[in-house]
């Protein structure tokens, strides 16, 4: 929209992209249970590129909101625990800063949206007073002007009438609209970074579809320079990412562009990931190809491979040995045993 | 929502009238009613007379003769018993729409004076007492919330549960005997609302205030000759352990709802959206988690209206407090019907409007109230 102000932050756009705007290194989240520690997530390394739409994908449980929370810092503590690793954005390790320099960056340089957009916004607040708050909390502006943007930034993400709606309460709103002003909250500061935590699963497809162009059409115009996209539906990531991430079991099982990872995936699981998916080669009443089993409970994770269990190639070693990430000559990355016994 | 509330108060009327035609009722087919008891009373007298002047009496009198026909006639008239029962509803009702509660049997006075000369002890203790227990109640909720599980947690819960397991006027009687009996302490006086003689006033009000200065013209100690600093400091100190003792129950209610409340509130998504968008976390506990919380707490505020005839008869009794609630227990014991239903009329008033109220607060301050 021409009257969402310009943005300021002009090295985002000069940024090469071999330099990433968050990278994420070693990341290890612990929770305390009362069978002891369980660790959610360990050895999570990922690059966040300016301009890019990175989709992380994984099962419930897999660990992909566990990361995005680590993000923001956002882990609810106790129980969980950022226990190991660095999440550096703009040359500074998050995990490092005060209390009180992490919420300075809370909402101006990276933003979150949520999943239920109904609960996620405050009932008893008007949407205006929520989306002004944002930037009365990290801008010394007049009412007067946080009201303009405000009103700006709601009539970017297409709420029409948004100057009248401005005192209307969450409830007054459907959930698409709601997603709409739950996104605008997030991006009125003109974050750099956007982490959307399955920012469509609550809504219908009709208003998914809506809400993806809307984020695509944000992130293009550069509102929001980097989305990190949390998502379990693969055909969401397939439209709108540029590269993926595979999560399983709390580790990066597979990432590379979408292009490589839907084409020509890998690891065993994103190919029964892929294989899952229904699809006009699909026979009408025939059962979908699920993966056997269930995602094993973060208490009695398997010693080896993390997906030794439901694995369809399983080898004796897996079971044994946690394989390392295997760079392709793509760029992909892959942790299966598989690919040494082909190069061997 | 106009046109609900509007429905609310039209409402009030038919409950009003339901309310009072039962108790009216009541007090018409309870046995040993004012007229019963006017009868006995005469009968004493008789028999008294009787036993006195019985020396040289030469016409006795059966002591089980019935009082004269004329007299009881009277009697009946003055009770409104001559007629039937709802024409003496009507006539009471009559009197209520032009706020005539009527006069009281026992003392011989409009019951309008009755409630009026002890308004001023019920609104004091009311109010002070419904205050109090917000003031404490929501902060110790709230701190309690932010600490759940700790020892402070603990220990107040357990005070808390301990205060709710007690009644108030049961808990005022022990506390005058530690407190106020001077067997263990002699910190507080034994009741009443204000100090009779000089040497049992406070220390600091005795130091401030001269004995010529507050005694009249033959030595008696005047309470009103005292300054306004001593007066307010008596009063606080008689009131101290009554108002506690009011304060209890819903000290423990109050207490626990606020909490409760407030941590179901933090483990909401709003709260974390509230941390994304970078607030400080004084302002997403005191501004998004409170607002949420103070939903279900607003619905007592309603009730707020009912302070201004509080009274409890058993810690009034305790505490020998001449209030609203001791004069309302009296009453109906003595069958003192026209006191009975005066209070029971205001009440009720009270109440059916306080509910209103609620509803009020409760639209005003969860938006998501609309009443249709």
């Amino acid at each position: 929209m021409s009257s969402a102000p310009e943005k300021q932050d002009t090295t985002a756009r000069q940024d090469s992209p071999r330099k990433p705007l968050l990278s994420v290194r070693d990341l290890e989240v612990q929770f305390r249970t009362d069978h002891g520690p369980a660790t959610a997530v360990g050895g999570v390394n990922f690059e966040l590129y300016s301009g890019e739409m990175l989709g992380l994908v994984g099962e419930s449980g897999s660990g992909k909101t566990v990361t995005a929370l680590s993000v923001m810092r956002l882990i609810p503590d106790p129980p969980g625990k950022i226990t190991g690793g660095k999440v550096l954005f703009e040359d500074i390790d998050l995990l490092q800063l005060t209390y009180s320099q992490m919420r300075r960056i809370r909402g101006k340089k990276i933003a979150m949206i949520f999943q239920e957009p109904m609960t996620a916004l405050n009932p008893v607040f008007s949407i205006g007073m929520q989306v002004m708050e944002t930037v009365r909390t990290h801008e010394k502006v007049t009412r007067k002007e946080a009201f303009e943007r405000a009103v700006d930034m709601l009539t970017a993400v297409g709420i029409p009438d948004a100057r009248k709606r401005m005192g209307d309460y969450p409830h007054q709103f459907s959930g698409g609209m709601r997603q709409r002003v739950m996104i605008a909250l997030a991006l009125v500061c003109h974050p750099q970074i956007l982490v959307a935590d399955e920012p469509t699963t609550a809504l219908d497809v009709t208003t998914q579809a809506q809400i993806m162009d809307l984020m695509i059409e944000l992130n293009q115009k550069r509102e929001a320079a980097a989305i990190l996209l949390i998502t379990h539906d693969l055909a969401v990531v397939a439209e709108t990412c540029q590269r993926v991430i595979v999560m399983y079991g709390g580790r990066v099982q597979e990432s590379g562009t979408t292009e490589h990872i839907f084409n020509s995936p890998r690891h065993p699981y994103t190919q029964g990931l892929l294989r899952s998916l229904p699809g006009p080669h699909q026979k009408p009443k025939s059962r979908l190809n699920a993966i056997a089993g269930n995602v094993p409970s973060i208490l009695d994770m398997p010693t080896g491979c993390r997906f030794c269990t439901r694995c369809p190639d399983v080898m004796d070693r897996c079971h044994r040995e946690e394989p390392p990430l295997h760079a392709l000559a793509n760029g992909q990355l892959v942790r299966c045993h598989l690919l040494e016994e082909e190069a061997t | 929502m106009t046109a609900y509330f509007i429905r609310r108060l039209l409402l009030i009327l038919p409950t009003f009238l339901g309310v009072t035609i039962i108790a009216f009722t009541i007090t018409r087919l309870v046995p040993g009613g004012p007229l019963e008891r006017e009868i006995m009373r005469m009968r004493q007298a008789q028999a008294m007379g009787e036993a006195g002047g019985s020396a040289g009496a030469s016409n006795i009198v059966d002591p089980t003769a019935s009082i004269p026909s004329r007299s009881l006639d009277q009697l009946k008239k003055q009770f409104d018993l001559d007629k039937p029962g709802y024409e003496a509803y009507f006539l009471w009702l009559k009197k209520i729409c032009t706020l005539n509660l009527g006069e009281s049997y026992v003392y011989r006075e409009p019951v309008w004076d009755l409630i009026a000369k002890r308004f001023p002890i019920s609104l004091t203790f009311g109010l002070t007492g419904f205050f109090l227990a917000y003031l404490v109640s929501i902060p110790l909720g709230i701190l309690k919330a932010l600490r759940h599980g700790s020892t402070f947690d603990v220990f107040s819960s357990g005070v808390v549960f301990v205060g709710y397991s007690i009644p108030g006027w049961a808990f005022g009687a022990l506390l005058l005997v530690f407190l106020a009996s001077g067997r263990f302490y002699d910190v507080f006086p034994l009741g009443d609302i204000k100090t009779s003689t000089y040497e049992e006033l406070p220390s600091i009000v005795r130091n401030m205030e001269d004995l010529d200065d507050v005694t009249d013209d033959f030595g008696t100690f005047e309470w009103d000759r005292l300054s306004l600093l001593s007066r307010i400091i008596d009063r606080s100190y008689h009131m101290a352990l009554p108002v506690f003792c009011y304060m209890m129950g819903s000290f423990a209610t109050l207490t626990m709802l606020t909490k409760n409340s407030l941590m179901e509130n933090l483990g909401q998504d709003y709260v974390r959206t509230a941390f994304a968008k970078g607030l400080a976390p004084n302002r997403v506990i005191f501004v998004h988690t409170l607002r949420n919380s103070m939903i279900p707490l607003a619905t007592g505020l309603g009730h707020a209206l009912s302070v201004l005839m509080a009274g409890s008869y058993l810690i009034e009794w305790v505490f020998n407090i001449d209030g609203i609630g001791y004069l309302g227990y009296t009453s109906i014991l003595g069958r003192d019907y026209t006191v009975v239903m005066g209070i029971l009329a205001i009440n009720t008033v009270l109440i059916l409007f306080g509910n209103i109220l609620s509803d009020v607060l409760y639209a005003v301050i969860d938006p998501r109230i609309r009443f249709e």
